[in-house]
């Protein structure tokens, strides 16, 4: 660049050497060496600068116009057209200049600008819910969308609500010490979500639908396939006529969300002293698809859910007619169903605050 | 429970369905069934065999012997059993015979090929005697042996049978069987068995409901043997050990009617009478366990004159139990209340099969019909003993429960299935319940005396029958007809779940913790173990009481993750359970807790949790408080949100985490999820955008180091007045020119007005309004 600036004079300067000749001849020799000069630009500052020094106010085209009072009107004509054509080729040749300078530019910029786009990001990643809680909250939908409350009863029961109510008379084996947390204050820990069935009879009134999710609590030892802290889902209707065939409908419902598949069930008797008549709900395995293999312990039918119709003292002792509403109720073991779900073979794990188990999900 | 297939099929005239079949109909209308297991196929082959030679082989206890099996060959099989001697009738195996599961063949043992086995009791199903080989008397070489045959054990879960005392006996299921399958019940009692007359012993029941029915008959000329090889096995199928002829008819029908029954040595009784009574304090007996049990006075027992013989429906006593030199018997078959005996058998933990069935609530209709049962096996079993007297029958069989009435259309409402009449009735008939017909479409069904012990008393009960039988798998599914409304709304779940997916996106794990804590956990958190609700009877030491704070969890949580992560986030959402006044139910507290913990954190830490607070917590302020011991002292919050006090927000003690080796950084908040969502409801109301423009200046306030940039903010808020938009920390400084201990801190101030743009003199009025403001608070000012 500083060689170039040394070859070539200004523009300028070439028209002062010409002063005194044609300001035709100044014009054409402006116009050559303008044009020569602006093939050897590389940037746009140099740009700019030849631009003010050829077209500028102070530049030759503009002190040929001052000039211009003192030519004929023939003359004016002449040189007028004359200086519009330089001054027009001028300043076409000075834009397409810069449009290449600033392509080029910009071309440059993004050459430089490469990065490894392959470096890890910066910032927290996204934690996890529970896997309890993402299953919990798919039913929860479910149920809500065809019209369930969700309801919560207190972990800590009365047992009242935890037996009583639900015509578990005091000589039930469930009320022994092994396995109920029988707690310093009289109460319990409930051993299933059933109270809160009995919460929502007493709070809602007939008719109605809900579920209850949560935790519940037996009194026995922690091993790969036993807790005493688990997950349960209650569900629970009462109209006028609910009949074993609407329970059945739910529960196919239900499991083909759950299972994103049509799911064959049966139920056969079952017996739980809060429904008549009862039943143990089984589904089609879904390994194996019913010819049996060892999750199905070969029968093709997995066990999953108990479920009745609500038996009428139940919903005697929660003031509702048996002979005017029926209903049907079912108990849903959501930790089981999550270690379905995910093939997890020690329950431990859902308790354990492990980051290493918790973070799959 | 296990049953055979062939004592059911003997009691179920024209039974179709085979074993396997038979499960799986049990199963789907009756109660659920483990397994079915074929026991004694090598029955078809066993042969009576006569030992002729005994040698011993050079090593191990291994003989070789020879044997005559009446096929006129001799065989030859290699033994190991210490009886086994010349002349000995024992039981041959030979090769080809199926046993459990196995085909047996001709094996070599030290050179010597054995042509099958010879069997011990508990190989060929007969005992559980493993000491050496069954001895056999009165059969020929080449017998084979009388009545037995291959049968398959049906296991039933307890569980499903524990509304059915009736199922807990062969012929109760037997009655199920031949309703369900098809085939004629046949009633294996012969009550004309009984004798008539005068029974020489009395007995006196002190309380009818704790035992409603005594019956019991008296036997002489006893002899007491082994008994016959088919009821040695009929027993140990189903899971009954044989002992001896008289206690084995006793166990034999405890497993077919079902009727306990408990046989008494008679002359070691104490006088003729026998009482049921509950036990007097200090009282206590050497049971046939070989355990001695303190009675209470809640446990029922059989008395003689000199006290406890039995602990009534659980356990017999030591003393008087049957022995080889037993000549009389007293053959007891009684009835107890259920619930008594349960309580008996948990509190001595003592559950026998007698126990088991009688807290069932069994049928007091049994106890003449079980020694009806005893008579005919003594006949057969024990032949020479000789009936004494007649029946000694105290107390009767309580009332029954009265006809239940129950219309075609119940039973269609109920299943959402139309079952036809004459089906109804016959499944009540088949199941041995009575049926009256008032008119068409409606029934009186009169329960039978083992069915309404607990079972049934109600119509809903009768329609499980009609169900079951018909079959679920009958009945179609159907939507319920009824109103589309949409449910009562859950605030606190729905809240929970925003929270929850908020922290999940920055990067928070969710965990579970235990609702228990100890007093060790707790006392960290300057909780005492007094302050908290006990468990009963805990059953790890970890686990005795329930948590006041999710803290406790949480800090296991940090222990127990450092040891994988470096750096990780976590959160629970769970209750705080604290006691109220007695007999009220405890104050749950739901609560959100979150820890972030860096292995070599910074101050840094502490604001990025604090942001996280505030994206849950918009708007919310954090106000220093003074630290729990548990706390940072210089690092503790307390979080306010819409004028509320919600939860802290803090650092922990770095003593906590130094106590466990961890040089790391935690910090915590703490949020009473119940408070914020009762604040959360708050109503959200539209402020138009202004339309002049504001203006802005910054202000550099110094002050002191350790004084809280809050309260610079709040003068700046107060001063700046009414015309104040919006006010923004831009940076704070220290070091030089400023002085040690001082420090600038920057706000950048946007005023302006809501009906006109400020004029440049009306802006700077109120940045000097400011700034005199300050200087006067006696702040230094860098502009």
């Amino acid at each position: 660049m500083q060689e170039s600036q040394s070859k070539v004079d200004s523009p300028a300067a070439e028209a002062a050497n010409e002063r005194g000749t044609s300001p035709d001849f100044v014009l054409e020799n402006l116009r050559r060496a303008t044009l020569m000069r602006l093939a050897s630009v590389t940037s746009l500052e140099e740009l700019e600068e030849l631009r003010v020094e050829a077209l500028g106010r102070k530049g030759p085209i503009a002190q040929i116009g001052k000039e211009f009072g003192k030519l004929t009107p023939e003359q004016k004509a002449a040189l007028g057209k004359l200086l519009n054509s330089v001054k027009q080729e001028l300043e076409r040749a000075f834009r397409e200049k810069k449009s290449r300078l600033e392509k080029e530019e910009l071309a440059e910029r993004l050459r430089r600008e490469w990065i490894d786009v392959t470096l890890p990001a910066r910032g927290v990643r996204p934690g996890s819910l529970h896997p309890v809680t993402q299953l919990q909250w798919e039913i929860e939908d479910l149920f809500t969308s065809l019209g369930f409350a969700v309801l919560d009863g207190p972990e800590v029961e009365t047992e009242e609500y935890n037996f009583d109510a639900l015509n578990i008379p005091p000589s039930h084996p469930a009320r022994d010490m092994q396995d109920t947390f029988w707690l310093s204050d009289g109460h319990l820990l409930r051993t299933h979500t059933s109270p809160v069935q009995v919460r929502g009879m007493r709070r809602l009134g007939p008719p109605f639908r809900m579920i209850a999710p949560g935790r519940v609590f037996r009194n026995e030892e922690v091993d790969a396939s036993h807790e005493h802290t688990f997950y349960q889902l209650e569900g629970m209707m009462v109209d006028r006529n609910v009949s074993v065939a609407n329970l059945i409908y739910f529960m196919k419902t239900l499991l083909s969300e759950i299972f994103h598949r049509d799911v064959t069930v049966r139920l056969r008797p079952g017996f739980f002293p809060f429904v008549e008549p009862g039943f143990e709900l089984d589904i089609q395995c879904l390994i194996c698809g019913g010819s049996g293999c060892p999750v199905c312990k070969h029968s093709g039918w997995v066990e999953l859910l108990p479920c009745g119709l609500v038996h009428p003292n139940v919903l005697r002792l929660s003031n509702i007619d048996p002979d005017e509403w029926s209903g049907f109720a079912f108990g849903l073991g959501l930790t089981r169903l999550v270690m379905m779900r995910y093939g997890i073979d020690d329950i431990r794990q859902l308790q354990g605050g492990d980051l290493r188990f918790l973070n799959q999900f | 429970m296990k049953f055979s297939y062939r004592w059911i099929e003997e009691m179920v005239e024209g039974l179709a369905v085979r074993a396997p079949e038979l499960e799986r109909l049990i199963t789907m209308k009756t109660a659920e069934c483990e397994g079915v297991t074929p026991v004694g196929e090598h029955f078809a082959s066993a042969r009576v065999a006569r030992v002729l030679t005994v040698e011993a082989l050079p090593k191990g206890k291994n003989k070789r012997v020879t044997i005559d099996a009446g096929d006129g060959a001799v065989h030859t099989v290699v033994c190991g059993a210490p009886n086994v001697r010349p002349e000995l009738l024992a039981v041959w195996l030979p090769p080809g015979t199926i046993i459990d599961g196995r085909e047996l063949g001709v094996a070599q043992f030290g050179g010597v090929a054995s042509e099958g086995m010879l069997a011990s009791g508990a190989e060929l199903g007969l005992s559980d005697d493993r000491s050496g080989l069954l001895e056999l008397a009165g059969l020929q070489p080449g017998d084979g042996l009388p009545k037995l045959r291959a049968d398959w054990v049906i296991e039933i879960d307890n569980k499903s049978l524990t509304h059915r005392p009736d199922l807990w006996g062969h012929y109760g299921m037997a009655r199920e069987v031949a309703a369900i399958a098809g085939g004629k019940l046949v009633d294996p009692v012969d009550m004309t068995l009984l004798p008539r007359g005068a029974s020489p012993i009395k007995v006196q029941v002190e309380d009818e409901t704790l035992c409603p029915r005594y019956s019991a008959l008296v036997y002489g000329n006893v002899v007491v043997d082994p008994s016959p090889l088919w009821l040695k096995f009929r027993l140990e199928s189903v899971g009954l050990n044989p002992i001896s002829n008289v206690v084995d008819i006793t166990n034999f029908v405890l497993a077919e009617l079902p009727q306990p029954m408990h046989a008494f040595d008679a002359d070691k009784l104490v006088g003729d009478t026998i009482f049921v009574r509950l036990a007097k304090a200090g009282e206590h007996i050497d049971a046939l366990n070989g355990e001695t049990y303190e009675l209470t006075p809640a446990d029922l027992v059989i008395a003689d004159g000199a006290g406890p013989i039995a602990v009534a429906g659980v356990i017999g006593g030591a003393e008087s139990a049957i022995s080889k030199s037993t000549k009389r018997i007293v053959l007891e078959s009684a009835n107890f209340h259920a619930a008594t005996v349960r309580l008996t058998s948990a509190r001595h933990k003592i559950r026998t099969d007698a126990s088991m069935r009688f807290e069932k609530s069994l049928d007091a209709a049994n106890t003449a019909r079980g020694l009806a049962r005893a008579i005919a096996l003594m006949k057969d079993i024990c032949p020479a003993a000789a009936l004494v007297g007649g029946v000694a029958d105290a107390g009767r069989v309580p009332a029954g429960v009265p006809p239940i009435a129950i219309s075609l259309n119940t039973i269609h409402r109920k299943l959402g299935k139309a079952v036809g009449e004459g089906r109804v009735a016959d499944i009540f008939t088949a199941l041995g319940f009575g049926v009256e017909k008032p008119k068409t479409g409606e029934f009186l069904v009169h329960v039978p005396s083992w069915r309404a012990t607990k079972d049934i008393s109600l119509k809903d009960d009768l329609v499980e029958e009609i169900g079951r039988i018909v079959g679920y798998g009958e009945i179609t599914p159907a939507p319920p007809l009824v109103a589309s409304v949409p449910p009562p709304s859950n605030p606190i779940r729905s809240y929970l779940r925003g929270l929850r997916l908020q922290l999940a996106a920055q990067g928070f794990t969710e965990v579970y913790n235990y609702s228990f804590v100890n007093e060790k956990t707790a006392a960290r958190f300057g909780l005492a173990a007094a302050d908290h609700i006990a468990v009963k009877s805990p059953i790890a030491a970890e686990h005795t009481h329930l948590r006041r704070s999710l803290l406790p969890g949480l800090f296991q949580n940090i222990i127990d993750n450092t040891r994988n992560f470096r750096d990780f986030r976590l959160f629970e959402v769970g209750k705080e359970i604290h006691p109220r006044a007695e007999s009220e139910l405890p104050d749950e507290v739901t609560h959100l807790a979150a820890v972030l913990y860096a292995s070599a954190g910074d101050e840094r830490d502490f604001y990025e949790q604090k942001r996280v607070v505030e994206c849950a917590f918009p708007a919310a302020s954090l106000q220093p408080v003074e630290a729990h011991p548990w706390e940072h002292p210089a690092r503790t919050t307390e979080i306010l949100w819409r004028g509320a006090a919600i939860g802290r927000l803090f650092e922990l003690h770095p003593s906590l985490l130094l106590e466990e080796g961890l040089e790391g950084r935690a910090v915590l908040f703490d949020v009473d999820v119940d408070r914020a969502v009762s604040l959360a409801a708050e109503g959200k109301r539209y402020v138009p955008p202004r339309k002049y423009p504001t203006s802005g200046f910054d202000v550099s306030v110094v002050t002191k180091l350790r004084q809280p940039v809050a309260e610079v903010e709040t003068a700046l808020v107060r001063l700046a007045g009414e015309a104040l938009v919006s006010i923004e920390f831009v940076r704070q400084y220290a070091g030089p020119p400023l002085p040690d201990g001082q420090k600038s801190v920057s706000y950048h101030l946007e005023v302006g007005s809501l009906d006109h743009t400020l004029a440049s003199d009306e802006a700077a009025a109120i940045r000097g309004r400011v700034i005199e403001g300050m200087q006067e608070l006696g702040y230094e000012l860098r502009v």
